[in-house]
């Protein structure tokens, strides 16, 4: 019990995904452009859990915690410079899409320049830079979401509604519509072309949303809470369609198969949890020996593996058929708060033409609590890439393939930062780097 | 792509077992799966259309344009469009992206059933209340139609034969029901005569005739997914299943046409008689709701024998529909017009909610390993396991599977308007002009039912262990 409570406050603003998270209902069209690759390359959108003075009993990270600096005060004077961010943070990112490795905040938050991999094989890796820094998100404001145009850095809506902080959000397939899990039990549907909110609140769980995921054709949502229970609902009724009771502990992460006929939920109980769609039955369930709690779940870009941050500070491949893990990713800090992250792809990404037979291979990424983020390789679990991308810890990342593979990530110092790949690896020359066995560059 | 994780046993159970469910909006007069199988349209006797999501059980959408009893749906390939037939003399054809009318077509009499070309939204087949079949194409606004002919066509043998009066018998026969055949060359046609006319679909001329039911009319035709194989309803309360492959050929010789009856079903102690019937999504079944009664029959087509007889609701029931995939049956009720649905029960299996025990069916005497209390150093293992873990993943490459489509080009989109998802039996009336919703689960019995097995499940999974304590046995080993 003492480990339930102690990961149980966390600030989990999973995925705070530019649109992959959209398409990771039919995550096969990572390569593939999706139809509607314009909306959701163009558009980001980043949840605040902004005024999160919640405080669980017995809460040791609490205290240490940067973020809880007053429990349930609605505002922070201390951090009311923060607000003159707002209005600069917007503004300076149109600058950065001339070079892509300039800084544009503070030099801080730049990765020092990072050289390719030496690679002796074909692929390249392609390190990833920072694009833009989206600032904005206050603390004891309102309880609200943003919409972002990533290419512009304008903040294009505020979601406002919630009436406590929100933990997670959730893209719809076609990119119309935003769902938000928050703390006040309800998750809300917004329209993106409006930033307005559907009347009818979904409304059923007993404690906070902590995550959501939509079905990939848009018509279910699921849901994992505080109240341990896993919730199926048809939106276009706002009706409870299925309610799983699935952990013993608050429900970390859902996600849904490509198709859709799975759902995946974890929880801190250890167990992460395969359920069929149609029937509602647990079909498998996954667990460590060490038993950690596990945060966050996804499953892969073609559903055969599951993809799990416990918070032994590892992040875990599963096959889920044969119920064993494949592989553990580690090097990145998680003992205490909800990390989410991504798959991507890179090597010969989206020049099929010029590369006929051209191989693309696997990455995860994944945020860190040293305010991190780390790209690994799928297969031989090596670091491609490790960027000091905030101050405080890393919470959500998110992938989008588009024309420049787009990593998005947010982090406790309130901020959304951007990273794109940089071209220079794509022809690499093979002189220019050492060898680096770890394949980590600061 | 849950199929490897469900239980093989369930997987092998390819028809129904009982009545599980119930979908209610209205009163339904016709169903049809679309070809994936995730949409239901239903027409009601209202004349609304309601399209209902299968997987959320839910209403995805509604289409108002008929007036009176929807006699027939018919979805496009893509499942973008929808034909319906209705009494009110009209045929229309649906866009569903925004359930727009795209097409009205207006006949001089009620339509019996209009039927789709199987690759083509802008061509159908109407058959008319005693009038002559029509080929419509609707590719333009004004609709152009072309009249089939009913007379079947005598084989040239016994063609001298034709006396006047068979001439003249010939003449009244009407045509009943018209379907394409799966590529779309042909048009078969059941007359009340009781023949079977193949009518190409280019020239609109007969080019085969045969008499499969000599006292009565043919009252409804199906064709399997595959095509290759159709069943006949007929009024002389004989199904029969017929082979259609000769169509199937790109250049078929008309003279080599044959179709031959495969299979009589019929239920001969009690003279049954049948509503409508169906194939099940292979082809290997032929189900049929009954006439005055209200259960479901079920026959073999292998050797052709009655598997199953599924007990329905107290109400008589008329058009049967198979999903297109799975082992799930849909009904429509003739009293109250619900939609029924069948399907399998499958019980949760309590070892998939904890993985460290094996369902076994009896009692098995554990070995011990050699070093399974072995106490090796942590890191030790730890650096072990993560050195086993060379394999090759991919998390990328898709395999296919036969449920998917390419061929996705068509999303129907979420509608998030409330009123549009509702089913419509959840409005009750408090006064004059105000409304309420009905309180959630309030007249879903049925999902309650399945509520309580759920619940039944979260006690069975806290205790996995005292859940079925007889026959289980550690699978985990221990490695400390």
């Amino acid at each position: 019990m003492e480990r339930g409570r102690r990961y149980s406050k966390r600030r989990r603003l999973n995925g705070v995904e530019g649109s992959s998270r959209s398409d990771s209902g039919s995550p096969d069209e990572l390569g593939a452009s999706p139809p509607h690759q314009d909306r959701n390359g163009s558009i980001c959108r980043y949840g605040t859990a902004e005024p999160r003075g919640r405080s669980y009993p017995n809460s040791m990270s609490d205290r240490d915690s940067p973020d809880e600096l007053g429990n349930a005060t609605p505002f922070y004077p201390e951090l009311e410079s923060e607000q003159d961010d707002h209005s600069e943070g917007n503004s300076p990112q149109r600058s950065s899409r001339s070079s892509t490795t300039t800084p544009i905040d503070t030099p801080t938050d730049t990765p020092k320049e990072t050289t390719p991999i030496p690679s002796p094989r074909k692929i390249q890796y392609a390190p990833y830079a920072q694009k833009m820094v989206l600032k904005g998100h206050r603390r004891g404001v309102a309880f609200s979401a943003r919409i972002w145009d990533t290419n512009s850095g304008k903040c294009l809506h505020v979601l406002e509604g919630h009436l406590a902080g929100i933990s997670t959000l959730a893209w719809s397939p076609d990119s119309r519509t935003i769902a938000s899990g928050s703390d006040d039990k309800s998750i809300r549907l917004w329209d993106v072309a409006t930033g307005k909110s559907y009347p009818h609140p979904l409304r059923g769980h007993h404690n906070y949303v902590s995550t959501i995921a939509f079905s990939p054709k848009g018509n279910m949502l699921v849901s994992g809470s505080y109240d341990e229970a896993v919730f199926l609902w048809d939106i276009r009724t706002g009706r409870i369609m299925r309610s799983l009771p699935a952990h013993s502990d608050p429900v970390g992460g859902v996600d849904f198969i490509r198709d859709g006929t799975l759902i995946v939920s974890c929880a801190g109980d250890g167990l992460i949890r395969i359920w069929d769609t149609m029937t509602g039955q647990c079909l498998r369930t996954l667990v460590h020996e060490d038993n950690a709690p596990v945060q966050s779940v996804r499953f892969s870009p073609n559903g055969r593996y599951v993809l799990a941050w416990t918070l032994d500070g590892c992040v875990r491949l599963w096959d889920y058929v044969e119920g064993r893990c494949v592989k553990t990713y580690q090097g990145h800090a998680n003992e205490k708060y909800g990390l989410s992250g991504a798959f991507g792809i890179y090597g010969d990404v989206g020049r099929e033409r010029e590369r006929p037979g051209g191989i693309v291979k696997a990455y995860v990424v994944s945020g860190s609590e040293d305010g991190g983020i780390l790209w690994w390789d799928v297969v031989s679990k090596e670091v491609l890439q490790r960027i000091d991308g905030h101050e405080g810890a890393v919470l959500g990342v998110d992938t989008w393939e588009g024309e420049h593979g787009l990593v998005v990530s947010c982090g406790l110092d309130k901020t959304v930062r951007i990273w794109e790949r940089t071209e220079q690896a794509a022809e690499p020359s093979d002189g220019d780097h050492q060898p680096n066995g770890t394949g980590s560059f600061e | 792509m849950n199929t490897s994780l469900v239980d093989p046993f369930v997987l092998a159970q390819d028809y129904p077992e009982s009545l599980t469910g119930q979908l209610k909006s209205g009163h339904s007069t016709c169903v049809r799966f679309n070809r994936k199988g995730d949409f239901l349209a239903s027409g009601r006797a209202d004349g609304t259309i309601v399209i209902w999501d299968m997987e959320t059980s839910g209403v995805a959408r509604k289409l108002r344009g008929h007036t009176r009893h929807v006699q027939s749906l018919s979805w496009s390939r893509d499942s973008r469009y929808l034909l319906s037939s209705s009494q009110d003399w009209k045929c229309v054809l649906w866009d569903l992206k925004d359930g727009a009318k795209m097409r009205t077509v207006r006949f001089e009499a009620p339509v019996y059933i209009a039927e789709m070309h199987p690759y083509n939204h802008h061509l159908f087949v109407a058959s008319i209340f005693e009038d002559q079949p029509v080929l419509v194409d609707i590719s333009a606004p004004v609709p152009v139609k072309r009249q089939l002919p009913s007379a079947p066509k005598r084989s040239r043998l016994d063609g001298e034969d034709i006396s006047e009066k068979q001439a003249a018998q010939d003449a009244k026969q009407t045509t009943c029901i018209t379907i394409f055949t799966a590529l779309g060359d042909h048009i078969v046609a059941g007359t009340s005569k009781g023949w079977l006319n193949v009518i190409e679909t280019g020239s609109c001329k007969i080019i085969y005739s045969t008499r499969i039911c000599s006292n009565g009319f043919i009252i409804l035709l199906r064709l399997t997914n595959s095509g290759r194989d159709m069943v006949a309803n007929c009024s002389d309360r004989v199904i029969r299943t017929i082979h259609v492959t000769d169509l199937l050929q790109p250049s078929v010789n008309h003279d080599d046409i044959k179709l031959e009856v495969e299979h009589k079903f019929q239920d001969v102690v009690n003279r049954l008689s049948w509503n409508h019937v169906a194939f099940s999504a292979t082809g290997e079944y032929v189900t049929a709701s009954t006439y005055m009664n209200h259960d479901i029959y079920l026959w073999e087509r292998g050797h052709g024998s009655l598997v199953k007889i599924l007990e329905g609701p107290k109400e008589e029931l008329g058009v049967v529909e198979w999903h297109p995939t799975r082992p799930f049956l849909v009904a429509c009720g003739l009293v109250d017009g619900g939609i029924y649905l069948f399907t399998i029960n499958t019980p949760q299996r309590w070892s998939a909610l904890a993985p460290d025990f094996a369902e076994v069916e009896e009692n098995v005497e554990y070995i011990e390993r050699e070093d399974e209390f072995d106490i090796h150093p942590i890191e030790e293992i730890q650096k072990r396991r993560l050195d086993l873990e060379d394999e090759i993943v991919d998390v990328l490459s898709v395999q296919p599977t036969k449920t998917e489509f390419d061929e996705e080009a068509f999303r129907m989109p979420v509608l998030l308007d409330i009123v549009d998802s509702d089913s419509e039996e959840e409005i009750v009336a408090v006064g004059p002009g105000t409304m309420r919703r009905r309180s959630p689960g309030e007249g879903k019995e049925w999902m309650n039912g399945a509520q309580s097995i759920e619940s039944g499940d979260e006690r069975g999974m806290r205790r996995p262990a005292v859940a079925n304590g007889s026959a289980a046995v550690p699978s985990r080993v221990r490695k400390r």
